[in-house]
């Protein structure tokens, strides 16, 4: 049964505010009913969710939402995204999508990573979180395991941080094509520079915000490469 | 691109202040336009040689700036009448006279820094009399004669033994070197130190009194206790910045330093603090006209990573999960081996650390308390640079927790924050009718309404906390800890240039910066995360040992006790309690010191007590997120505040009175 276009712009809608606003009930009631509908569930996702979780990431920049109200907003999109996920219908978009994610060795804070992760999660991207205090070997490991194109680490204190220089050489020799994104509250960009790293986010609450922004671009990227198999 | 036209980022230490400057102004116009305060007496007529900064080399990753001797335009002939060829060496140079060529990282020494810091480490009485290890007898004795050749050391030994029944089983080489001279020259009448079982000085004549010193390394602030040994009473205090600051701010930022410079980064901090320790000995030997022989005896506490380099140990480990330390229990050092100027055969006991992020500092903290003879369940808050939490009672045991506050609380990263020195705003308040706020300036001697200069310049931990607290109070800022942009002041306002919200606290004439001082929404920011990070580190704790509420919390440390109870509950930095049982106790880890210099039984006492205490690392408790999270909030995101029901319930709903005051129909104002 195919949905008709208001009906659909109201779900739509109802997910978008549900994750907004940390609406775990809207959320549910909205997922539930679009999955009733039998409707391929990435519009929703994608449209829904996720366009609501980049409006709590432009709140989160513009300082009106804090890292509790990113939280929750997240609890809300992992509810809908646990109801439609399920009957999303894998789409090759031309992207590869493969992120080897973690904690370097001797650092055990990963509020900033996990938020990255589930970042990657909603935006399609095979994750393969390696957890926290992961010893630095494992990365190059796991990188050349999954021939991931991204490697995200993350450190909290100066001290681990260091080891992220050594993972970046590690992998670069051995794979120079893979991306390398590092985050945590003493990264800068000129550190990032300095490592030899290919992106950053200033903090983990800058991490939010640069997987939001990670998660458009990678949109428009879907966009286009769904739009060239079309033609 | 000439140096007039770039602009280079230059950072101040300690007081962290940093801006970007165009190229070729002075380094003393730098911090002015930065409002770091450098002693420039001769007003730039280049002839006092006061306005000194030592610019640090190399890269500095917290910074992420390259800082070098080069970015300063070249030495001048002025500067070499006026600076040592040492200080030259030691990469001094005159903030008049040099000029910013590209990035620095700057360090004003004590000397040169104007408005000096208010120390707020005072000394109050012990609870424990004093008993020390280290004692002094008088004996006298009969020279040697042919008829009684006995070695001197054993002549010392019976006399000890005989007069006072004191057992006396070793000797100091250092002080054996000089006892027999001593001994004949005051014909046998001699007074003993006795530490322990070892004799370590012997001097002619009746001695009454003897001293030892108590010190508490703080990552910020090094305070210093010099205690008469006999009745525990503290006679002379003094204090001083840490100077390993400008090594880094924080304790992470210290060992990033010592594991990038590798061997000399360790030994140049070492040396900072040991410089800082000889100084302050000296200053407190002087002014009690004592000399530094005098001294005996000295306790230290301190944190896990001051520990660490206070006896030049590779602190890297202890920066780095699981954070093992080097040696928990407490150790005993000659003064001579650590370079430390008492009396080269005195003592040094550096109390036991608890755990790798939990030092001496909180074993000092731990004894001064005794949670564990506590029959109430009780939360201890030592907040500095970092917080450390003790909570428990006798019943249920003790356990312990480090908590990330960050440096917002004691006035770092706030946008007008400084540290409590002169020019501080430390207290506010707010009226909830007019929302117009009324502060205390530290150096003031009343609110800022009733006196007519009130030159506030910044302000302070306590300060913030206070003014964060009273605006959650008047619904100036809501729950989530967001600006209330219809609550009607005209002190909330828009900046132009970062579009955010923010408090106007005191308007330009009432500063002497030449601007307002605002509060902005990250300043909130930082405070939410600081405070919720100790609700958070107390919530675990509670749960660990099954306590549902709290009897009381202690606020220690010199900052801790500066801070407004009321304001620190409201904020919600820790669960409900009610405001008669929040209590302030001063600097307790330097009470901890005191205690064990003058008592041995609470010496042992600390060193074993250390080792019952729990360690709790909460970042592994798998809904930390979560419980941290929720404790962002004011005062929380759900926990129920009985106590503090009535100030709650009267907090203004300025959105929902703007809503009901504007009939439905009317276009918002513009």
């Amino acid at each position: 049964m195919a949905m008709d276009e208001a009906k659909k712009t109201d779900l739509l809608h109802k997910l978008a505010q549900g994750v907004t606003e940390f609406d775990d009930d809207a959320v549910r009631e909205a997922a539930e009913e679009w999955v009733a509908t039998g409707e391929d569930t990435y519009d929703a996702i994608f449209d829904g969710l996720v366009a609501g979780m980049e409006e709590v990431g432009r709140l989160f920049s513009a300082q009106e939402y804090f890292v509790p109200e990113m939280l929750m907003a997240a609890d809300s999109l992992y509810i809908g995204l646990d109801i439609m996920k399920p009957h999303m219908i894998q789409r090759d978009t031309g992207v590869k999508g493969t992120v080897v994610i973690g904690t370097v060795q001797g650092d055990v804070h990963d509020i900033g990573k996990n938020i990255v992760k589930m970042m990657f999660d909603v935006a399609g991207f095979n994750v393969f979180d390696l957890g926290r205090d992961v010893p630095l070997e494992e990365f190059l490991k796991k990188q050349l395991e999954t021939n991931s194109d991204i490697v995200c680490l993350s450190a909290m204190m100066t001290t681990t941080m260091m080891g992220m220089p050594k993972v970046i050489a590690m992998i670069k020799e051995k794979n120079p094509n893979c991306k390398i994104l590092i985050g945590g509250a003493p990264i800068t960009d000129d550190v990032a520079v300095k490592f030899g790293a290919d992106g950053t986010a200033r903090d983990a609450s800058n991490a939010l915000e640069e997987a939001v922004k990670m998660i458009v671009a990678l949109k428009n990227i879907q966009k286009e490469a769904m739009a060239k198999a079309g033609k | 691109m000439s140096d007039q036209e770039r602009e280079y980022t230059v950072i101040f230490q300690p007081s962290g202040r940093r801006g970007k400057i165009r190229g070729g102004g002075s380094v003393l116009e730098a911090a002015r336009s930065l409002g770091v305060e450098i002693e420039a007496i001769c007003g730039e007529k280049k002839t006092c040689g006061k306005c000194k900064v030592q610019v640090m080399e190399g890269f500095f990753e917290k910074f992420g700036v390259e800082s070098s001797l080069a970015h300063l335009s070249d030495w001048t002939k002025d500067e070499e009448r006026l600076l040592s060829a040492a200080e030259r060496d030691n990469h001094i140079r005159l903030s008049c006279l040099s000029k910013v060529k590209g990035d620095l990282l700057l360090f004003v020494p004590e000397e040169a820094r104007g408005g000096q810091q208010v120390v707020r480490k005072k000394a109050g009485k012990l609870k424990y009399p004093a008993d020390p290890d280290l004692r002094i007898y008088y004996i006298e004795m009969q020279a040697p004669t042919l008829h009684d050749p006995e070695d001197d050391f054993l002549r010392v030994k019976k006399a000890l033994q005989e007069t006072h029944n004191a057992v006396a089983n070793r000797i100091d080489l250092f002080c054996l070197r000089q006892m027999g001279d001593t001994l004949r020259a005051a014909k046998w009448k001699v007074t003993v130190w006795l530490w322990k079982d070892e004799i370590v000085r012997v001097v002619p004549g009746k001695v009454e009194r003897h001293y030892g010193i108590a010190v508490d390394i703080g990552t910020t602030t090094v305070a210093a206790y010099l205690t008469d040994m006999e009745n525990g009473r503290s006679v002379a205090t003094d204090s001083k910045m840490n100077p390993q600051v400008r090594f880094g701010e924080d304790v992470m930022s210290r060992i990033t330093y010592a594991m990038q410079n590798p061997g000399k980064g360790l030994q140049q901090m070492h040396e900072a603090i040991i410089g800082a320790l000889n100084e302050i000995i000296g200053n407190l030997c002087d002014e009690q006209k004592l000399v530094r022989d005098d001294i005996l005896e000295m306790t230290l506490v301190c944190n896990t990573a001051m520990h660490h380099i206070l006896l030049k140990l590779n602190p890297e480990h202890v920066g780095v999960a699981p954070f093992p330390t080097a040696m928990a229990p407490a150790v005993d050092i000659k003064a001579r081996d650590l370079g430390i100027n008492i009396n080269a055969s005195g003592n040094i006991h550096v109390l036991a650390n608890e755990a790798g992020f939990v030092g001496a500092d909180n074993c000092g903290v731990l004894i001064a308390e005794e949670p564990y003879n506590s029959e109430e369940d009780v939360l201890i808050i030592d907040i500095g640079t970092n917080g450390e939490l003790l909570c428990g009672s006798k019943k249920l045991g003790v356990v312990s927790c480090s908590v990330a506050t960050g440096p917002a609380l004691e006035g770092a990263q706030i946008k007008f924050g400084m540290r409590a020195a002169p020019g501080a705003i430390e207290k506010v308040e707010i009226d909830q009718e007019t929302l117009e706020p009324r502060f205390k300036v530290i150096g003031k001697a009343d609110w800022h309404t009733h006196i007519e200069d009130v030159d506030a310049k910044g302000i302070c931990g306590s300060g913030i906390i206070d003014v964060v607290a009273e605006m959650f109070r008047t619904g100036i800022v809501d729950k989530g800890g967001r600006f209330v942009k219809e609550a009607p002041t005209k002190r909330l306002r828009r900046d132009e240039a970062t579009g955010q919200t923010e408090y106007v606290l005191a308007y330009e004439p009432e500063t002497s910066i030449g601007k307002d001082i605002v509060i902005t929404q990250g300043d909130v920011r930082a405070i939410q995360l600081a405070v919720g990070s100790i609700y958070a580190g107390a919530v675990i704790m509670m749960r660990h040992l099954g306590i549902q509420k709290l009897d009381k919390v202690v606020l220690a440390g010199a900052f801790g006790s500066h801070l407004n109870p009321f304001s620190c509950a409201i904020i919600g930095m820790f669960p409900d309690v009610p405001i008669a049982q929040i209590i302030s106790v001063g600097n307790a880890a330097g009470d901890g010191a005191r205690l064990c210099l003058v008592n041995k039984h609470k010496r042992a006492e600390a060193n074993e007590m250390a080792r019952t205490v729990k360690y709790l690392e909460l970042t592994v408790f798998a809904d930390f997120e979560r419980v941290f999270m929720k404790a962002m909030q004011f005062p929380h995101m759900e926990d129920p505040f009985p106590n503090w029901k009535h100030v709650i319930d009267e907090i203004p709903n300025w959105k929902k009175i703007a809503k009901e005051k504007k009939p439905a129909g009317t276009p918002a104002a513009t």
